[in-house]
């Protein structure tokens, strides 16, 4: 095995104007031909600054201040910047999170990807054009040469990332750095990419390193995983024995936090505090201040990483298979037949599309949700998931009435909601709340917490100013922040921390429906632990009913009573969660069940490797009859040509709409005698 | 994209109607009336009457305005008495003298403030940064009055080298034969115009060069030149197109002090002369050019926008 790139003691510092950042104290790893490395761990641990120092394209300020890289015979630390602009591209490349603002929105994809053989090879335009076309077709662009002259803004998420990845590829490096290369992307494309890449890195006998926070992105897709934690490596060991047998807290800890490893009582364990200030780490044991374990030896001394093919920095490491096992999932009791608090009725939303006349006549429709039914009972929990662009959030932006639905009605707690106006709507929309993805985004800048959380209460006439102050602080004692939150601005909280700020607001009016549209996808998984606990928490004491919408099923499984899977504008599954998850009907649950990405290498490679191909047709003209056929490997000519109605295959309610179940339905007398008809 | 353009020219020729509509009005409250203003104070009220009457300003408004407007439907902008000229001759004799003032110092202004903002946005909080900033800020905030007077005291007073004021000729011929004339006008124009540019620019290359995009094209490779001219560069001319587009009315009303200060035969101070007297004529006529000028100038900014960013497409 020849070594690739051999990283000795790295430290990295990054100057700021309040003091150094030191994200990289003491890196050491070697990935050798062909091998693939895993870099692990939560946010602002030093991941993504490792990466960038290899690349040695580190923010401003930043600085490699001691240790060696090596790549092959090349010392990476000591070479000139002229030096390291060729070896960018030609002998590593790299690959970045954000597909949609990693390529120039104002050069042709062809031109992007010739750039790199330009500035390598001394050939001339067409040629490193012909390459371009070659590498495109080489990384699954589907009509390269055509597509050669295209803007990226014209290709889907995943197809950008596949022109990042050939940019990176050109010119045949001997080391592909991917940072985060599928964080940004919908589950089913994530797979291909992680499938795309592994291959290439098997035909070029490439080595790779994945910066990831998915343990199930490192099981499938790595040979060696190395467990970073404020800037050091805690835990490093070929991926079979590290998912096997962890040995450093930190590293169980992550592996607890999942949802999928949820406690008997449902509670998932959320690793308490956060990572520690990098401008002044503590003195011992960086994970000490977060560790079950730690004991005054740890905070006085820093252990050593130690061990040959299995290394871990810990004093007191668990024994092997001491860790606990991952709990079988528990069988949720089945949604109780309770009233039902939502009632969606043969739901539509279309946004017109307009001609480019003088007139902009309307020339067509995107059907963002097309006749979609569902109920969901009080106190319960309706998960609803899908690829984005399948009309989850649009049917959010409908149930709380911040969207007019084009057919259709839904009623809440019996009353009709639909074809009300604004006006007639105010006194009713206390009731049903709104929590949104983005934390950053969500919360007003220039407004103080206080002001943000009793902003409901003054627009909705709620008590007098000293009711609403202390209906202020109550919600803060509730989510768990402190008071002194009142008096802060949002950028002064940690993304976790925003989250708990965003519920708040949700609460603020005791609504009994809490529309959550994505409320954990931008949170590390410790993080989305503590969020989904205190969601749990919170429904248990106020008796709310959740709609909660994800693209993570795994996720959704575990807060869900009741599961709808979304396709396109249609509700293609739908039941309780148990049943919908571990035996789905249709063949898109399955796929989406099977790109879901296993934190264990056993199953993760036994695993179907079916999941879903291809990408997501337009909405403007949706495929006829079940719109999922162009995808479906079932698929057959009746589905072009009939719409699939919905079915029921169990008595509790598990319904879906396809032509070739994957087991067939109960006979529909049986399920209209058993059960109340649950639509 | 036709039916955008068509479109954006449908709502415009509404917007210009309306301004014609407010400037017609607020032409007639204005105190003192044209007849005062161009008769003399010793004007006797029925010379006056008879002034009025000849010129038609004793109908009532809405019919001076609808005769107006019939006359511009056929293209006749009206007479100036006081000129003894038809408002479109004066127009004509004056704009092309503007022309020539302000679009050299627009083409000298982005000449130099396109290299300055990317150079203060690569060498930023650098002391060539704050030097520039300095200075933009200087220029930015002194009145072109006060600017145009200083550089006549330093270069026409203490080292006479230019003159001090433009030819007074009606013919651009003789404008052109003496560039020297215009050294002094151009540059207190375009100095103006660079501090504001200037800022824009940098502000845009300091954004662009944050973009994911830029360490993309750096992890391919290039080298900083690349990155700027390949990659920022065209990213970052965006705004400046607007702001280009947006000062298309100024190019052509010409610079109303500037004009002034350096006594340049220009539409600005045709404007000035006009507002002095209330000749009504002149005073439509430029606020029509105008008007029309800022709707057309605004719809290129859009379309330049579709050229330099293939995301905005019109529909």
């Amino acid at each position: 095995m020849t070594p690739v790139v051999t990283v000795v003691d790295l430290h990295t510092d990054i100057a700021l104007s309040k003091g150094t950042v030191r994200p990289v104290s003491g890196v050491s790893f070697t990935v050798n031909k062909g091998e693939s490395l895993g870099i692990v761990g939560e946010s602002g641990c030093g991941k993504t600054m490792t990466a960038l120092s290899i690349m040695r394209l580190l923010p401003p300020g930043g600085r490699i201040v001691g240790g060696s890289i090596a790549l092959a015979d090349v010392d990476l630390v000591a070479m000139d910047e002229a030096g390291m602009r060729r070896i960018r591209g030609d002998r590593v490349g790299m690959i970045f999170q954000d597909p949609m603002t990693s390529l120039n929105p104002c050069m042709t994809i062809g031109d992007q990807v010739s750039e790199t053989v330009l500035l390598h090879r001394e050939v001339t335009r067409e040629h490193a054009r012909e390459r371009a076309a070659e590498v495109l077709d080489l990384v699954g662009l589907p009509h390269a040469k055509e597509r050669m002259n295209s803007y990226p803004h014209l290709l889907s998420g995943g197809m950008r990332q596949r022109v990042v990845i050939a940019m990176a590829l050109a010119c045949d490096p001997e080391l592909l750095i991917a940072d985060e290369p599928t964080t940004a992307l919908d589950a089913t494309i994530q797979k291909q990419i992680l499938e795309l890449i592994d291959d290439l890195r098997t035909r070029l006998d490439m080595a790779v390193i994945l910066v990831t926070h998915d343990l199930g992105v490192i099981a499938g897709h790595t040979d060696r995983v190395a467990v970073m934690y404020a800037g050091k490596i805690m835990e490093t060991s070929p991926t079979p024995e590290l998912f096997a047998n962890p040995r450093h807290p930190y590293t169980e800890a992550l592996f607890r936090a999942r949802p999928e490893n949820a406690g008997s009582d449902r509670k998932l364990y959320a690793i308490p505090g956060l990572p520690p200030d990098l401008s002044d780490p503590p003195r011992g044991c960086r994970f000490a201040a977060r560790c079950a374990y730690a004991t005054e030896e740890c905070r006085a001394q820093e252990p050593e990483l130690t061990g040959d093919n299995h290394a871990f920095a810990c004093f007191h490491p668990l024994g092997i298979n001491q860790q606990a096992a991952p709990n079988p999932p528990t069988p949720l009791a089945t949604a109780q037949a309770a009233a039902p608090l939502l009632e969606v009725r043969n739901l539509v939303r279309e946004f017109p599309v307009t001609s480019n006349g003088v007139l902009q006549r309307k020339i067509g429709a995107i059907s963002a949700v097309a006749d979609v039914s569902f109920t969901v009972g009080a106190e319960e929990t309706f998960g609803l998931v899908g690829e984005s662009g399948c009309g989850k959030s649009t049917i959010s932006r409908l149930l709380v009435a911040a969207d007019t639905p084009t057919s259709g009605s839904i009623t809440f707690d019996g009353i009709e909601i639909t074809g009300k106006s604004n006006r007639e709507l105010r006194k009713y929309r206390g009731d049903f709340q709104l929590m949104f993805q983005d934390p950053y985004a969500s919360l007003d800048p220039r407004m103080r917490v206080g002001s943000i959380l009793r902003e409901p209460l003054v627009i909705q006439h709620r008590g007098s100013a000293v009711d609403q102050e202390n209906a202020v602080v109550r919600l803060l004692d509730e989510v768990g922040l402190p008071r002194t939150a009142l008096r802060q601005y949002p950028h002064e909280f940690s993304g976790g921390q925003r989250q708990r700020i965003g519920l708040a607001r949700a609460l603020a009016l005791r609504p009994k429906l809490i529309v959550a549209d994505e409320p954990v996808s931008a949170l590390d998984v410790s993080v989305q632990a503590q969020i989904l606990n205190l969601m749990r928490d919170l429904q248990r004491e106020h008796r709310l009913t959740y709609v909660f919408i994800s693209h993570d099923l795994s996720v959704v499984r575990y807060v869900a009573t009741t599961i709808g899977v979304m396709y396109l504008g249609k509700l293609v599954e739908i039941g309780p969660a148990e049943q919908v998850y571990t035996a789905p009907v249709h063949p898109y649950t399955r796929g989406l069940i099977d790109t879901i990405p296993l934190a264990d290498p056993q199953r993760e490679r036994r695993k179907s490797k079916a999941g879903v191909r291809g990408e997501l047709p337009s909405a403007m003209n949706p495929p006829s009859g079940c719109r999922f056929r162009t995808r479906c490997p079932r698929a057959s000519d009746k589905c072009a040509v009939e719409e699939p109605l919905m079915l029921p295959f169990s008595v509790q309610g598990h319904r879906a709409a396809c032509h070739h179940p994957l087991r067939s339905p109960i006979p529909l007398s049986t399920s209209a005698h058993t059960a109340p008809p649950r639509p | 994209m036709t039916g955008f353009i068509t479109r954006r020219l449908l709502q415009s020729l509404i917007v210009v109607l309306l301004v014609t509509v407010i400037v017609f009005i607020l032409l007639h409250l204005l105190p003192g009336g044209p007849a005062r203003a161009q008769l003399g104070p010793r004007a006797t009220p029925t010379a006056i009457a008879s002034f009025n009457h000849q010129m038609g300003y004793d109908r009532p408004v809405p019919v001076q305005y609808w005769n107006w407007l019939t006359q511009l439907a056929t293209g006749n902008l009206g007479f100036s008495t006081q000129f003894n000229q038809s408002v479109i001759s004066l127009i004509a004799e004056r704009l092309p003298k503007t022309l020539v003032l302000t679009i050299l110092s627009i083409i000298l202004a982005l000449a130099v403030a396109i290299p300055l903002g990317i150079l203060q946005a690569v060498r930023r909080n650098n002391l060539a940064d704050y030097v520039i900033t300095f200075w933009a800020f200087v220029f930015y905030a002194t009145p072109s009055f006060f600017l145009g007077v200083v550089l006549i005291v330093v270069f026409s007073v203490y080292l006479p080298i230019l003159p001090a004021e433009a030819p007074q000729s009606a013919s651009i011929q003789v404008i052109l034969s003496q560039p020297g004339g215009l050294i002094l006008p151009v540059a207190t124009l375009a100095l103006l115009t660079i501090a504001q540019f200037s800022r824009y620019m940098r502000s845009s290359v300091i954004e662009n060069l944050a973009e994911d995009y830029v360490r993309t094209a750096r992890a391919k490779g290039a080298g900083e030149r690349t990155v700027l001219i390949h990659h920022v560069l065209r990213n970052s001319l965006i705004p400046i197109a607007t702001l280009l587009g947006l000062s298309l009315p100024t190019i052509f009303s010409g610079a109303l002090i500037t004009e002034a200060v350096f006594n340049f035969p220009g539409m600005g101070q045709l404007f000035w002369t006009a507002a002095q007297t209330q000749d009504y004529p002149i005073m439509l006529g430029i606020t029509v050019l105008i008007g029309v000028v800022t709707v057309i100038g605004s719809l290129l900014a859009d379309l330049a926008y579709a050229v330099l960013d293939p995301r905005v497409r019109f529909a």
